[in-house]
């Protein structure tokens, strides 16, 4: 059975004061249904992935609550596996579509965060961590930093190594007018920005965003003889422990380290294959450790590689973020795993205007919750 | 936003008690500067993941310390301490800490 | 015959120069910085309950019984982090003792504490208990700008009694005690601060219970001041336990190692017992102390101490107050408001 993507879309991400949850899901639904060439009526079923909304708006049963602006009454299920929400979303959407119940659903990643204080959300994002991290006073960026102190310590890099991960996300960002922060930054922008959690500062950091994603997949065979067929090839997932301070190591995420093992297998790639991807790189340091867990770069090498401009649009091998990743393009965290899915698809569609990988073929996404206590790896062709 | 529950902390005071007056190793520190809210007063203050003796791994901010105290392998020990500034009407969280010794 | 079997002290690591405070509110040193020089400042997140945990354990490990073997849990202070929720069984639960024993929190402004420990003899005496704990721990709070914020301090004092002659350290050859209502010192139910009545505090107030009480127990005893190696009173400042020694008949020398409001200021309720435990540190056995508390409001404990064979040994299982009075790390003005939760 081939899972195809019919039609994906991403609304603009940032801080969009003046437009609602329900008017975010609206655009993103009704233009990835117009992408899509369907009327809701055709779709079966909506996933939707979120992580705050009864922490932050109280609002539970979103599945129903969303389905109303997609003006039909389907099912509807709500995942959560906090910043892979959209990731996880979209695998057991996948499932559903394997499984025969469904033919064709409508997947929606959505957040909208700044409608609470900064202090609120900082609050609200640790409960993607555990109970023992909450109440030793660590925020979030707390643990990726204690990561970024083993990383640094093992493997000799340094911060403005680590830097030039923001600086790359930047510089894709400039040709993404969907990006939060369309303007580049320098390794010294970086250095010289407020520090949060030793060594992290606040360009190390991606920042407080809405936005909203959505996928429109089927298992039907539809051929769409304009737009390049893209398929899902791969949709694996892996979990660790919730604690940072209970894995086996603080340098490596083994849950991304077995999704993608299985997800590489399952499509019958190696790592070197893969032409684009979109990283979810929360932190700086996340995604030098997910390029190296990725199989992209030697362990030790992932910051360096990056700060030689290996994962670089125009230059690179291998080229992670094309849409400015999480620090540039945004992180609405609950959208972030479908918004990387549009992006690939717009890669391997020829699409991607300005940030055009050239002759893309195969894409990966890498999606992940809390501190690396689940991984979600999809792989697409074309 | 999360108000103490005095259930939660009657629950799991066998637990702490145990953990009171125990040693360790710092394994890895940073200092955390932007707190969540309930700790806003107390920033900017150390986090450190600790190897305990029995092997274990617990991780709990750092009290008493000096600047040549946030090191990797430095010896320190479980105390009892409160957790937060609570609201004035609320039960007082007490938890484990670690102190350089 | 009913004694200490075991004690422990804890001071926490903070200093506040007396020069800080009287540069912050742009007054001369002068006298006050004669006599004490610094004050211990509790850790933002330490209260009377966490240091009366530490002081406990160091008790317990002195005294050589199991947590489960205390019976009885009294705590006295006049910061208990709850006006109603006993600071006494948070003490006991942290500390694994189990659910036979007899709690309860006193207040006595800074009498709190040995009033336990004379409540605490009468359960032993009664048969009722063969151990009991007694802390009298204070984070205590001197109102900003005002005299008494030279000398609030904090720090905790824990002791274990018993009967069993084998285990006493010290044995207690008399107590009585010595009450009255004198309001020097007091504070209303929410206030943040205690108030008080300037110099009523001395001679109504603080010598009249201390010298009275002092007469008492000399009279009880058929003792003189010089039948006894050292004499220990509550230390507001350093002037008047100084005063009360010589007033009473004892030298500079029997007063000198229990000092500790030179060096840390007045902890409340655990003021008189650190300079006892000072003592103890130090003592020899087949020694006779003098004991005086005072707590406003008013009132004074008396206790006769005589060290034993057996205090020699357990001397060795504890940190003595001098090396926790030395162990310090020095803060600014600013720094000790927000310790103290003042802003």
């Amino acid at each position: 059975m081939k899972i195809s993507i019919l039609g994906a879309y991403a609304t603009r991400f940032g801080e969009l004061w003046n437009v609602s949850p329900r008017a975010l899901a609206r655009e993103a639904m009704e233009n990835a249904l117009k992408a899509s060439k369907l009327k809701a009526s055709q779709i079966d079923a909506l996933f939707v992935g979120n992580m705050l909304s009864g922490i932050l708006g109280n609002q539970a049963n979103l599945g129903s609550l969303l389905v109303e602006e997609l003006g039909v009454q389907i099912p509807a299920f709500r995942v959560e596996g906090a910043c892979a929400s959209g990731g996880l979303a979209l695998h057991n959407a996948i499932n559903s579509l394997r499984a025969g119940q469904y033919k064709t659903v409508m997947v929606l990643g959505i957040e909208k965060m700044t409608d609470h204080s900064p202090d609120e959300i900082t609050s609200a994002l640790m409960a993607a961590g555990s109970d023992e991290e909450r109440m030793a006073g660590t925020t979030f960026p707390g643990v990726y930093a204690l990561m970024a102190q083993a990383y640094m310590q093992k493997y000799k890099v340094t911060e403005e190594e680590l830097a030039s991960v923001s600086v790359k996300n930047h510089y894709h960002g400039t040709f993404n007018p969907k990006a939060q922060y369309q303007f580049p930054i320098t390794v010294d922008g970086v250095m010289r920005s407020a520090k949060i959690a030793d060594p992290l500062k606040l360009l190390d950091c991606s920042p407080i965003s809405d936005g909203a994603a959505a996928v429109v997949i089927t298992s039907k065979n539809i051929t769409n003889k304009v737009l390049k067929q893209i398929n899902i090839v791969a949709s694996e997932v892996a979990t660790d422990t919730l604690s940072l301070h209970n894995r086996k190591s603080f340098t490596s995420l083994s849950s991304v380290v077995e999704a993608s093992k299985k997800a590489y297998k399952k499509a019958g790639i190696k790592a070197s294959d893969v032409d684009v991807c979109e990283i979810h790189d929360c932190f700086s340091i996340s995604e030098a450790i997910a390029t190296e867990d990725l199989g992209f770069s030697g362990r030790g090498e992932g910051a360096r590689d990056i700060a030689k401009g290996k994962r670089t649009l125009f230059k690179g091998d291998i080229i992670c973020n094309p849409s400015g990743g999480l620090k540039s393009c945004g992180h609405p965290v609950g959208a972030t795993g479908i918004k990387q899915i549009v992006e690939i698809t717009e890669q391997l569609r020829g699409m991607a205007g300005k940030r055009q990988v050239k002759g893309a073929k195969i894409g990966l996404t890498h999606n992940v919750g809390g501190s690396g206590a689940v991984a979600v790896i999809h792989i697409l062709k074309n | 936003m999360v108000t103490s529950s005095p259930v939660k902390l009657w629950r799991r005071q066998e637990n702490v008690v145990s953990l009171i007056e125990k040693r360790g190793k710092i394994l890895q520190w940073t200092m955390i500067r932007v707190p969540a809210t309930s700790f806003m007063d107390q920033a900017p203050y150390p986090v450190a993941i600790v190897k305990m003796q029995d092997g274990k791994n617990m991780i709990g901010q750092l009290v008493d310390w000096q600047k040549q105290d946030l090191e990797i392998g430095r010896e320190v020990v479980s105390v009892l301490r409160r957790l937060r500034t609570e609201g004035k009407e609320d039960v007082i969280y007490y938890h484990i800490k670690f102190k350089p010794i | 015959m009913t004694g200490i079997i075991g004690y422990g002290t804890y001071i926490p690591k903070y200093r506040l120069k007396l020069s800080e405070i009287a540069q912050m509110w742009g007054k001369e040193s002068g006298e006050a910085c004669k006599l004490m020089g610094e004050k211990s400042v509790p850790g933002f997140d330490e209260d009377a309950v966490t240091m009366g945990i530490e002081a406990s354990k160091k008790a317990i490990y002195m005294s050589g019984i199991k947590p489960s073997d205390l019976q009885s849990v009294y705590f006295g202070s006049e910061s208990h982090p709850y006006a109603v929720k006993p600071s006494s069984t948070t003490v006991g639960e942290y500390l694994g003792i189990g659910n036979n024993y007899f709690a309860a929190d006193l207040e006595f402004a800074c009498k709190a504490g040995t009033a336990g420990m004379q409540v605490t003899v009468g359960l032993l005496g009664n048969k009722n208990i063969n151990y009991g704990l007694i802390i009298g721990s204070d984070a205590a709070q001197g109102r900003p700008h005002d005299a008494l914020e030279y000398t609030a301090a904090s720090a905790a004092c824990a002791y274990i009694l018993g009967n069993k002659q084998s285990e006493i350290i010290a044995n207690i050859l008399e107590m009585s005690s010595f009450s009255s209502n004198t309001l020097d010192f007091w504070r209303r139910d929410g206030a943040k601060y205690p108030s008080h009545f300037g110099r009523f505090s001395g001679e109504p107030a603080y010598f009249t219970h201390v010298i009275e009480e002092g007469k008492n127990l000399l009279a009880k005893s058929k003792l003189k001041p010089k039948d006894f190696s050292y004499c220990v009173f509550h230390m507001p400042n350093g002037k008047f336990p100084r005063s009360a020694a010589k007033k009473l008949g004892f030298t500079p020398e029997q007063l000198a190692p229990s000092l500790i409001v030179d060096k840390i200021g007045n902890p409340y309720s655990a003021s008189s017992m650190m300079g006892l435990a000072s003592v103890l540190d130090i003592a020899k056995p087949k020694q006779k102390i003098f004991f005086v508390s005072y707590g406003s409001g008013s009132g004074s404990d008396g206790f006769i101490f005589e060290t034993t064979k057996a205090i020699s040994s357990k001397q060795k299982k504890t940190i003595s107050v001098l090396k926790q009075m030395e162990n310090k790390i020095y803060i600014s003005y600013p720094a000790y408001l927000r310790q103290t939760h003042a802003i």
